[in-house]
């Protein structure tokens, strides 16, 4: 696999705070990239500075083995963009919105025809074509401003929290259109700080704090990285501090809470914690309504890592 | 294409305000031009005038009188003062002379009597007084020329009998001009509002810093979408123009096929311009689209007051139009003004033309250089 793109000790500061610092990354081809961090971790500046938007103190960053500068127009041509905000034009119609921003790059009629067909079909806007941004969701927003971000066909697409404050089914269309870009060719870089969004979708995170990588891998790699192996937990409505006690006694738990009806057991290891902590509580009489086990999440790394969480 | 197509879309977006200000120049325009079409026939006015003759019957005393008569309409009212003054306040008559017994005898002899008078001090009884005085004037010469009552008498009636020959040379039809002057005056209202409405509009969404950026990491050249964009804009106020000048053909008719026509046509077209500069310039630094309405009726509505769009320049006070100096409308309007008393075209009659012309196009030079500057230091983001 070759590097799409080669990220090396970038460094942005402004004035007193640096936003990034000594970051250091690649991303390979037809991959999909997670930079997943808390707001204000320095994601979307990395981005910014990747496509020359920003200048940064130090680094150097590559694009398909070039050199990224603002004039770089070969390397922008392969580059689609889809930015946190939404960025249409409120007179232009979805379709007249679409083809605009696909014809600054593509300027066969034709062509250009076809892809904003091909943009409107991918995020699910045929029944909106006609219609002006001020008129559509906030989820159907959204969706626009993708298809106006890969009409054009990129190779490389970068998505910038592409789903903040998206109904889930406008979610799961763009997750959806997400894993279509990637499986035609695409190589992207999703930034988040949705934790399960980069789970589902990404092959490789890059966990970023205060500028800096905390952590890169795969999601099993990651959470390796977390020192527990399972989360149990059970609905239990009146339970008594001595079986919390019994509970802490038992093999591989690491930590045990009891807030509210929830019963939070948390195992460093082990493969049968599960039937253990169901065989103590038929065996105590412990009535309870549900029970279920969860492996540690992409957050679990976080507070392993920070000590804080990725939504704090 | 593709900056120049979005550009018509937006454009067509916003033509409720082309209509708007097409629809006020047509109609407080037209309003204006009527108002402007006086009569300018000349009607000779003659003084009403009471002569109470106390005097006995001579031949000086009877010549007055009579050459009274010929040049004022005479009125007859009681010879009583609460009649006379009654006359004199409504305005019956406008001068009252009251000529002492012995007047003619007395005057012959030289001892110049006094005549007395009561007028209303108007303008009619200005021009009584005038009449009585130069009557005096010419009959006091003859007099002391040593001459006798009868040769007195035929040589002032010969004298006053000559009357100046007036020939008007000027072809000017200055109620016409005046005309073409109030709808192109009013034109440079309609046209900066709408130039400064629509371009910001426009440019307010081209420059939105989240279009901006999806703009400069596109692959075509973020320069060459502004040269689009400046061509765009420049093709629309050329439109612009061109509509208001068929306009003022379709309102002002064979009047504006003329020398001064060209030239009020010309004056418009730099103004345009200038009022696209302008446009530039303030779309640059205005991307809250709320904000425009206020812009357009400070920018707009205030120099068309400051410098006589609405109200003719030789209306308003001096201090007004010392501070209107500073704006371009003043040198537009100016050249209106100018053009339309140019009776012969040569160079001194073109001059303040010229002028203003020229400053009209240092404010356009100083108002591109000033968008260079503030685009330059803007074109990075962060």
């Amino acid at each position: 696999m070759s590097n799409i793109i080669e990220v090396s000790n970038l460094t942005k500061s402004y004035k007193e705070l640096t936003a990034v610092d000594d970051l250091s990354f690649e991303v390979y081809e037809g991959e999909i990239l997670g930079l997943l961090g808390p707001n204000g971790s320095g994601k979307s500046t990395t981005i910014n500075c990747i496509l020359s938007l920003l200048n940064f103190s130090n680094g150097s960053i590559k694009i398909f083995g070039e050199e990224m500068k603002p004039d770089s127009y070969g390397i922008k041509e392969k580059i689609g963009v889809v930015f946190q905000e939404v960025s249409v034009f409120d007179e232009l119609t979805v379709y007249e919105n679409i083809d605009y921003f696909c014809g600054l790059y593509v300027k066969d009629k034709e062509k250009r025809k076809e892809y904003v067909e091909d943009a409107i079909n991918l995020v699910g806007l045929m029944d909106f074509k006609k219609f002006y941004p001020k008129k559509l969701s906030g989820g159907l927003l959204r969706r626009l401003n993708i298809a106006c971000g890969i009409a054009h066909k990129p190779k490389l697409i970068f998505l910038d929290e592409p789903t903040v404050a998206v109904d889930p089914q406008s979610r799961n269309n763009i997750l959806d259109g997400i894993k279509k870009l990637r499986d035609e060719g695409a190589t992207i870089v999703y930034t988040t700080h949705y934790m399960e969004e980069v789970e589902i979708l990404c092959d490789r995170v890059i966990i970023l704090d205060k500028g800096k990588v905390l952590a890169k891998g795969t999601c099993d790699e990651l959470k390796e990285l977390a020192k527990i192996e399972e989360k149990i937990s059970v609905e239990v409505n009146k339970l008594d501090n001595k079986y919390v006690e019994e509970i802490k006694n038992l093999d591989n738990v690491a930590d045990v809470s009891y807030n509210g009806n929830v019963l939070l057991i948390v195992y460093e290891k082990g493969k049968n914690n599960l039937s253990d902590i169901m065989g103590l509580l038929k065996k105590e009489n412990i009535k309870y309504n549900k029970i279920y086990s969860e492996r540690p999440t992409l957050n679990d790394v976080f507070l392993e890592l920070t000590g804080k969480e990725l939504r704090d | 294409m593709i900056v120049f197509k979005a550009f018509l879309k937006i454009l067509n977006k916003n033509k409720s305000i082309i209509i708007l200000y097409t629809v006020i120049l047509v109609v407080f325009g037209g309003i204006n031009m009527n108002a402007s079409d006086t009569n300018t026939n000349f009607v000779a006015s003659k003084p009403n005038v009471m002569i109470i003759n106390n005097d006995e019957k001579n031949e000086i005393t009877d010549n007055f009188i009579k050459y009274l008569k010929d040049n004022s309409k005479i009125i007859k009212l009681k010879n009583n003062e609460d009649a006379i003054n009654d006359g004199l306040f409504y305005r019956d008559v406008n001068f009252v002379i009251y000529i002492p017994k012995g007047y003619g005898k007395d005057f012959m002899a030289g001892k110049n009597p006094e005549i007395e008078i009561k007028t209303t001090k108007d303008y009619k009884a200005s021009l009584a007084d005038m009449l009585i005085t130069r009557y005096i004037q010419v009959a006091s010469t003859y007099r002391d020329m040593g001459n006798t009552d009868t040769e007195l008498v035929k040589n002032v009636n010969e004298t006053l009998a000559k009357q100046g020959e007036v020939t008007i040379t000027s072809k000017l039809d200055t109620n016409k001009l005046e005309r073409i002057t109030f709808y192109y005056n009013f034109a440079s209202y309609s046209i900066l509002a709408c130039l400064v409405y629509v371009i910001c509009l426009v440019l307010s969404s081209f420059k939105d810093i989240k279009i901006q950026k999806r703009t400069i990491i596109s692959s075509t050249n973020y320069k060459k979408i502004n040269r689009y964009l400046l061509l765009s804009n420049g093709l629309f106020s050329l439109i612009l123009w061109s509509l208001y000048v068929i306009l003022s053909f379709i309102l002002l008719g064979n009047d504006m096929f003329s020398k001064q026509g060209a030239i009020y046509m010309l004056n418009c077209f730099v103004f345009t311009i200038v009022a696209t500069t302008i446009a530039m310039f303030i779309g640059s630094i205005v991307l809250n689209k709320n904000a425009i309405n206020g812009i357009v009726n400070v920018i707009a509505l205030g120099s068309s007051f400051l410098c006589g769009a609405f109200v003719p320049m030789q209306w308003l006070p001096k201090g007004v139009l010392r501070v209107a100096h500073i704006l371009p409308s003043y040198y537009y309007i100016s050249t209106n003004e100018a053009v339309k008393s140019i009776e012969t075209f040569d160079k001194e009659s073109l001059k303040p033309v010229c002028i203003n012309t020229l400053v009209l196009l240092g404010f356009a030079l100083f108002f591109v250089i000033l968008t260079n500057v503030y685009s330059k230091k803007k074109q990075k983001i962060g």
